[in-house]
């Protein structure tokens, strides 16, 4: 594994983030958005410890880093969850495309 | 008090200038206030009270009473002032300087940028100066004035009622009925008084043109009195626009006199330029010219010279006592007075202009003056006429002569109009001459005073007229003797003098001689009140009288003449000593010629219009005649020329701010973008913005992923930008 460097991890890491942008995008159910931000943040961590792992300076700092974004992603989640069912409790359905009251 | 007058006596004039303000003042604040009070007139209270006491549903003749009451006060001081001048000029122990002292004040009005070390600011003043000419010009306008005055309180006695008729103005249902206006005639005829007796002792070039302006002004007003008729108004604008063509050469020629010279005091002035009419220094030629046409210009204007004569006669329109004080004594009078103040500031190709002009007027308004068939129309050439001839004498250096027929000139003019104001009324406003005839039957007074005026305006010896046209006619023969180019000024004046004699002779002959031509009218005629008869028979004494001196049958021996010969300027002598010496010569040439032209015409009026029936000359109609009667078509040469570009281009700019005629709204949101017009471009401004706000407003569709999916394009922009930066590391 130490002989693949750091440029797959890179790719993994981008292929996944366009795929989050892609999921949270396009959906138009609101939990399917929190997913697609899950995976977003995932990419990211990735791309984190792929660093820590093949940049000798960075030894340490990527892998704190990702536990910091894991606990970040944690309560964001709470956060965007609590939004949603406030979103749900107006609207009567989590379909994003019905909340269009900032409509110019 | 008295003392006030004791060191000055100049402020006697002063007085008599003021004295007419007080019952304008009085009958603008009665007049206002009873207009307030008009709505609360039946309802009791202390408004009706007011509005009862100061006439009620018409005027009352109180406010005429006063006007002349305070003429009469003028005229009385007027005659103070003047006995007073020539009791100071005929003093030993008086030189020059001290008389000057005591008949001159001025005092700074406005002063403009700040006092130097060398000389006081330049500054507007205002201040008088009585001279010869002043002290009896001023005389006379006030003594005129008082009998015009008397005679408008007849004259005008039917708009002191409630209700008055107006027969020539027709709404649906017969003719106009209005309140009567008669105290607001007075108002106007004390204002014009103040501003004509101002221009007169004015010794500034400013304050003459504030008179100049306000007696323009006054004689809008007086000229359309009867407002609702729509030839008086437009006689009015006529009038006030042809005179401001006038005022805007004097406003030159006030700008050129004032940057050059620093000053407008006419004393000073004239003391500037040298004796024999060369420039002066410090001046350029050209500028030299163009202030004395600039200020000659502004006289053209006011005394209705060719080419500005053409509101003279419109101006007919106003109530005849107008016609007598404004367009006959006085305002008229106002240019040729201006022309003898300001005479050492003209060069001598300006008086030659002024000569030429006078004498093109003088006979250009003769000839149409013969065909006329309205009274007051023959009379209104006739003062074009007559002050053609003191513009000519004035040019051909006959000072003397130019303004001794002004003062001769007022009295019989205004004894003419006067006369023709009492035909008037006497035949129910009939003004057309052939339907006039034998009247000397049923208005003897009336006719043998205007017999009186119309002989001295022809020239016929030992009245006054004789002696001013005589001088006249010998100065342009002087002139013509010592300048054989100019043959024209003299020719043209003799001509015009069997002209002059003609017309009036035939006015008087199809006015008073002869049968009636109308019987109805002349059955209705009827004599004057002695209120317009007693000024008739006043000013026919003057016309008789004015001109004469000792021995009576010498025409240059007139004591009116010598007065103010005596006041001639230096500048006369200087330039025109040898036109005047030769006019002396030929004195008896002139006046021949003179007396035989006016029996000439006299010979030929009598024939026309006595020997045989007037109706045939009355009804020819030959070419020359209709172009007389067209008055050389001059009104439509001036309306194609100015007045029909003029509303054509007013018309043009207009249609740049009238709306679009199609598919238009007064929604702004709506109307369709037109930049064609100035309204439409102003609005498309606006229109623009609001439409580039509509269709930013689609961006903002409220849609959430949209705006996540934004959001997202933006960081992925931002982090490749970023890449790209920073790449070259």
């Amino acid at each position: 594994m130490t002989d693949l460097g750091l440029t797959p991890f890179l790719t993994l890491s981008a292929f996944l983030f366009a795929c989050g942008i892609l999921c949270f995008a396009a959906k138009r159910n609101a939990i399917g958005i929190l997913m697609g931000v899950e995976l977003v943040l995932n990419a990211a961590n990735i791309n984190f410890v792929a660093c820590a792992r093949f940049v000798p300076s960075l030894r340490l700092e990527g892998q704190v880093f990702a536990v910091l974004v894991i606990v970040l992603a944690a309560a964001e989640a709470a956060v965007a969850l609590a939004i949603f069912l406030n979103f749900y409790n107006n609207h009567a359905t989590v379909d994003v495309d019905e909340g269009t009251e900032l409509k110019g | 008090m008295l003392d006030l007058f004791r060191d000055s006596p100049g402020r006697l004039f002063v007085a008599a200038t003021l004295l007419p303000l007080v019952p304008v003042v009085l009958l603008v604040l009665s007049g206002t206030a009873r207009n307030l009070a008009r709505p609360h007139g039946r309802s009791g209270g202390w408004a009706s009270s007011i509005y009862w006491l100061l006439g009620g549903d018409h005027s009352l003749k109180t406010g005429g009473y006063l006007t002349l009451a305070a003429m009469l006060g003028s005229a009385v001081l007027a005659v103070a002032g003047l006995t007073q001048y020539f009791a100071d000029a005929h003093d030993p122990g008086l030189s020059p300087a001290q008389i000057e002292a005591r008949w001159t004040e001025r005092t700074d009005w406005v002063r403009i940028g700040a006092d130097r070390t060398d000389h006081p600011a330049t500054a507007l003043q205002l201040g008088y100066r009585i001279d010869r000419l002043t002290a009896l010009l001023f005389t006379m306008v006030t003594v005129v004035g008082s009998l015009i005055f008397l005679f408008s309180l007849g004259y005008m006695a039917d708009e002191a009622s409630d209700q008055v008729t107006d027969h020539e103005v027709h709404t649906d249902g017969g003719h106009l009925h209005r309140r009567g206006r008669f105290g607001r005639f007075f108002l106007y005829l004390g204002l014009f008084a103040f501003s004509m007796l101002n221009l007169l002792i004015a010794d500034n070039l400013f304050q003459v043109f504030v008179g100049w302006e306000l007696v323009g002004v006054c004689s809008f007003f007086l000229i359309g009195f009867y407002t609702e008729r729509p030839s008086a108004s437009a006689a009015a604008n006529k009038a006030f626009i042809v005179n401001r063509i006038g005022d805007a050469g004097f406003l030159i020629g006030i700008a050129i006199a004032f940057s050059v010279f620093g000053t407008l005091n006419i004393q000073e002035l004239i003391a500037r330029t040298p004796a024999d009419g060369s420039t002066p220094t410090g001046i350029s030629e050209n500028l030299w010219l163009a202030m004395g046409l600039g200020l000659f210009l502004g006289c053209v204007g006011k005394s209705a010279q060719f080419p500005l004569h053409t509101w003279l006669p419109d101006a007919m329109e106003g109530p005849t006592p107008v016609s007598a004080l404004i367009h006959a004594a006085t305002m008229v009078a106002a240019g040729v007075y201006l022309v003898g103040r300001c005479f050492p500031l003209f060069a001598p190709d300006v008086l030659l202009v002024i000569a030429y002009v006078g004498a093109i007027t003088l006979f250009l308004a003769a000839t149409i003056a013969t065909v006329q068939n309205d009274i007051k129309r023959v009379l209104a050439y006739s003062t074009v006429s007559q002050l053609g001839y003191m513009m000519l004498a004035l040019g051909v250096g006959g000072w003397t002569a130019g303004l001794f027929h002004l003062l001769t000139h007022a009295f019989f003019k205004a004894l003419l109009f006067l006369g023709a104001g009492s035909v008037i009324l006497g035949l129910h406003h009939e003004q057309d001459l052939s339907r006039m005839g034998g009247l000397r039957r049923k208005m003897p007074v009336t006719a043998y005073t205007m017999l009186v005026g119309v002989l001295a305006i022809s020239g016929v010896p030992f009245l006054s007229g004789w002696y001013s046209k005589d001088m006249i006619l010998a100065d342009a023969l002087g002139f013509g003797a010592a300048h054989p180019r100019h043959v024209l000024l003299t020719v043209l004046p003799i001509l015009t003098a069997g002209l002059t004699a003609f017309y009036m002779f035939r006015l008087w002959f199809l006015a008073f001689a002869g049968q009636p031509r109308d019987r109805h009218a002349y059955d209705r005629a009827h004599e004057s009140p002695w209120a317009m008869t007693l000024p008739l028979v006043v000013l026919a004494a003057f016309s008789l009288a004015a001109g004469w001196g000792w021995p009576v049958w010498d025409a240059t021996a007139s004591y009116l003449g010598h007065l103010l010969h005596d006041g001639e300027p230096a500048a006369v002598a200087a330039r025109f000593g040898s036109e005047l010496a030769a006019a002396h010569e030929h004195h008896l040439l002139a006046g021949g010629l003179g007396l035989l032209m006016a029996a000439i015409g006299l010979a030929f009026a009598a024939f026309m219009y006595v020997a045989r029936d007037p109706t045939i000359a009355l009804e020819a109609d030959t070419p020359l005649i209709t172009l007389l009667r067209h008055k050389w078509y001059f009104d439509e040469a001036y309306d194609a020329a100015f007045v029909r570009p003029t509303v054509a281009l007013a018309a043009a700019a207009a249609a740049t701010d009238k709306r679009p005629t199609a598919s238009v709204t007064d929604d702004t949101e709506g109307r369709r973008i037109d930049p064609g017009t100035l309204d439409g471009a102003l609005t498309a401004v606006g229109q623009l913005s609001a439409r580039l706000g509509a269709w930013l407003r689609t961006l903002q569709t409220g849609l959430v992923r949209q705006y996540v999916l934004v959001l997202a394009l933006t960081v992925v922009v931002l982090l490749g930008m970023l890449t790209a930066l920073t790449r070259n590391n």
